[in-house]
């Protein structure tokens, strides 16, 4: 990925397998939202190749990632903030070639799991049922982030990409944020690919983690093995680390 | 009022005013009929404009443009074709066009595309200059047979009621919904699943369909036409004064503004051109500053809320100019420095 004479992300390469919960850790600048952008199609790749499933999406417009069921969420909350939350959980449901359908029986349909069938569905799972009527502005900068990760949910993905959810929120708020990653990807059979700040927290509840470091990938593995890395602990001058490692254990 | 309820209302609103509208012919005088047919087509021009500029914030200013192709379709044509064929031409043409410029101008937001829109506007008015004086060797062209005045004015009708009912019945759509994501956030949108290049095309083209068939219905009542006539770019810019007075995101804001703003140009014009201007300025001005929703979101809590406002200015200034707060504030520092 380069910006002018700027290589921000160089030789990444990543395979995430179906129900795998994935962290991505990185000091500032380490290049993991431009990552995400690269993966979700938001900036067209300047070399390499991007498949789902076997199908190559390089160089596709971000719809088509959608329609392929890949969704994301952005760092700062992006969400209509002029409609009501139920309505920003629709746009999802509208869009991304999987049309909602009326249930006759209790049951699947093409593979969509129960809970994310309609909005209501969707606004229980996230816990913002009791706010579905007020406009996206008037809720809390937390609840925007779970709404834009319902939003996401709506367009009933096999992969999820999270950017920096837990930014912002309190100790608690970031435990529950962390359960409900983890409810998700049981409930749902998600493939979560987690970028994360926080060390501490990501290390906890992630099975395996990426480490970038100026654009690069350093370490790939679980987090007990990762924190040992002699590369991770001098890419975070070794403090954070030090703590990380003491949470773990 | 569920959503149903108000598709119902926004109909049975619009079937009423058609009717009325049906009506008007038989029972006003001429200058009545010539005064609501110009409104006819600043309601069926902001609509459509306001359905799509209104959702996705993209400030279009080629509606001369599709306007004027419309209307030189019908100068070229008139003789040659039925009239619903010259009709069905100007606006065919005009999409053709709008579907053209918007894949290359709609990956442009805000001034950029506003900018270039209204360039394009020029640049076809200029060409279509060119060619007549090169090719054809004329500047202008007489139209000499022309449909009744009742012809034109139910053509106009039926493009007004069809630019509004699109408008009430689109935004309840997949596409409607689309329009409202990109003018949003585009980038949402996108990765929400929304193509949202064939959607803006989709808008855009809509928009000029709408515009060239006013524009082919309305060529005939000049006589004569000629390319500065026919895209003269007074009508997009007021077209879109109309819209954004009106409230570009709703449905009757467009409508109320037409009728507000036809009464006032017909009753001002001619009197007192100057005036009409300077006063279309000043709500615009109002509009912006006071009503950004626009006319159509006055209620009655906006006139309260501006009751309040000045009565709380008004007793700040009483409470300046009676000197009671100079007093107020010397007795303040006469007990400090008592405190002292």
């Amino acid at each position: 990925m380069r910006f002018g004479g700027l290589t921000a992300v160089d030789a990444v390469s990543a395979d995430i397998r179906q129900g795998e919960l994935v962290g991505i850790m990185g000091p500032n600048g380490a290049g993991k939202t431009t990552f995400f952008n690269a993966i979700s199609g938001v900036t067209a790749l300047t070399a390499g190749e991007l498949t789902i499933e076997g199908r190559t999406l390089t160089g596709a417009a971000p719809h088509r990632f959608a329609a392929m069921g890949l969704a994301r969420t952005f760092q700062t909350p992006r969400v209509f903030a002029d409609l009501p939350v139920r309505e920003n959980i629709r746009f999802g449901l509208k869009f991304a070639g999987r049309r909602p359908r009326k249930y006759w029986l209790w049951g699947e349909e093409r593979g969509v799991p129960w809970a994310l069938r309609n909005e209501g569905g969707i606004l229980q799972l996230i816990g913002l049922a009791h706010l579905a009527d007020l406009p996206a502005a008037a809720i809390t900068p937390s609840q925007q982030r779970l709404l834009e990760i319902g939003m996401a949910l709506a367009t009933r993905p096999r992969l999820l990409l999270l950017d920096e959810v837990a930014a912002g929120l309190t100790e608690i708020e970031v435990e529950e944020m962390a359960r409900l990653i983890r409810r998700l990807r049981d409930e749902l059979d998600l493939s979560v690919i987690w970028i994360e700040h926080a060390v501490k927290v990501l290390l906890r509840h992630v099975e395996r983690v990426m480490v970038l470091h100026q654009g690069r990938k350093i370490a790939d593995g679980k987090p007990s093995e990762v924190v040992r890395n002699p590369d991770v602990i001098e890419a975070y001058l070794g403090d954070e680390m030090v703590d990380a490692q003491e949470g773990l254990t | 009022m569920n959503s149903r309820t108000l598709l119902w209302r926004d109909l049975l609103v619009l079937f009423g005013l058609t009717g009325w509208a049906l009506a008007l012919p038989a029972h006003a005088s001429e200058f009545a009929v010539s005064m609501a047919l110009t409104c006819l087509m600043y309601v069926a021009l902001s609509s459509s404009w306001g359905f799509f500029c209104g959702s996705s914030r993209y400030l279009s200013l080629a509606t001369s443009a599709f306007f004027g192709i419309g209307a030189y379709t019908t100068a070229v044509m008139l003789g040659e074709m039925s009239w619903t064929g010259v009709i069905a031409l100007g606006a065919g043409l005009a999409t053709l066009v709008a579907v053209v410029m918007g894949l290359a101008v709609l990956h442009l937001r805000g001034t950029y595309f506003a900018v270039l829109t209204f360039g394009m506007a020029e640049l076809i008015r200029h060409a279509i200059s060119y060619f007549e004086k090169s090719v054809s060797g004329t500047v202008g062209r007489v139209l000499a047979t022309v449909p009744e005045m009742g012809v034109i004015y139910h053509t106009v009708l039926c493009l007004a009621v069809l630019a509004v009912a699109l408008s009430i019945l689109l935004r309840r759509t997949r596409f409607g919904l689309a329009l409202l994501g990109i003018g949003g956030d585009e980038q949402r949108a996108q990765t929400l699943g929304v193509n949202t290049r064939l959607v803006k095309v989709a808008g855009f083209a809509l928009t000029a369909a709408i515009a060239g068939g006013v524009g082919a219905a309305m060529a005939v009542r000049w006589t004569y036409i000629d390319p500065h006539t026919a895209f003269n770019p007074f009508i997009g810019f007021q077209t879109v004064l109309i819209a954004l007075i009106g409230g570009a995101m709703t449905v009757w804001g467009p409508l109320i503004a037409a009728i507000v703003f036809s009464v006032l140009a017909e009753t001002l014009r001619l009197q007192a051109p100057q005036i009409y201007m300077m006063t279309l300025g000043i709500l615009l001005i109002l509009c912006v500053l006071y009503l950004p929703g626009g006319l159509a979101s006055l209620r009655w809590q906006t006139f309260k809320a501006w009751w309040q406002d000045t009565r709380s200015w008004w007793k700040a200034r009483r409470y300046e100019w009676s000197g009671d707060k100079a007093r107020d504030k010397r007795k303040a520092r006469e007990n400090r420095i008592v405190g002292i």
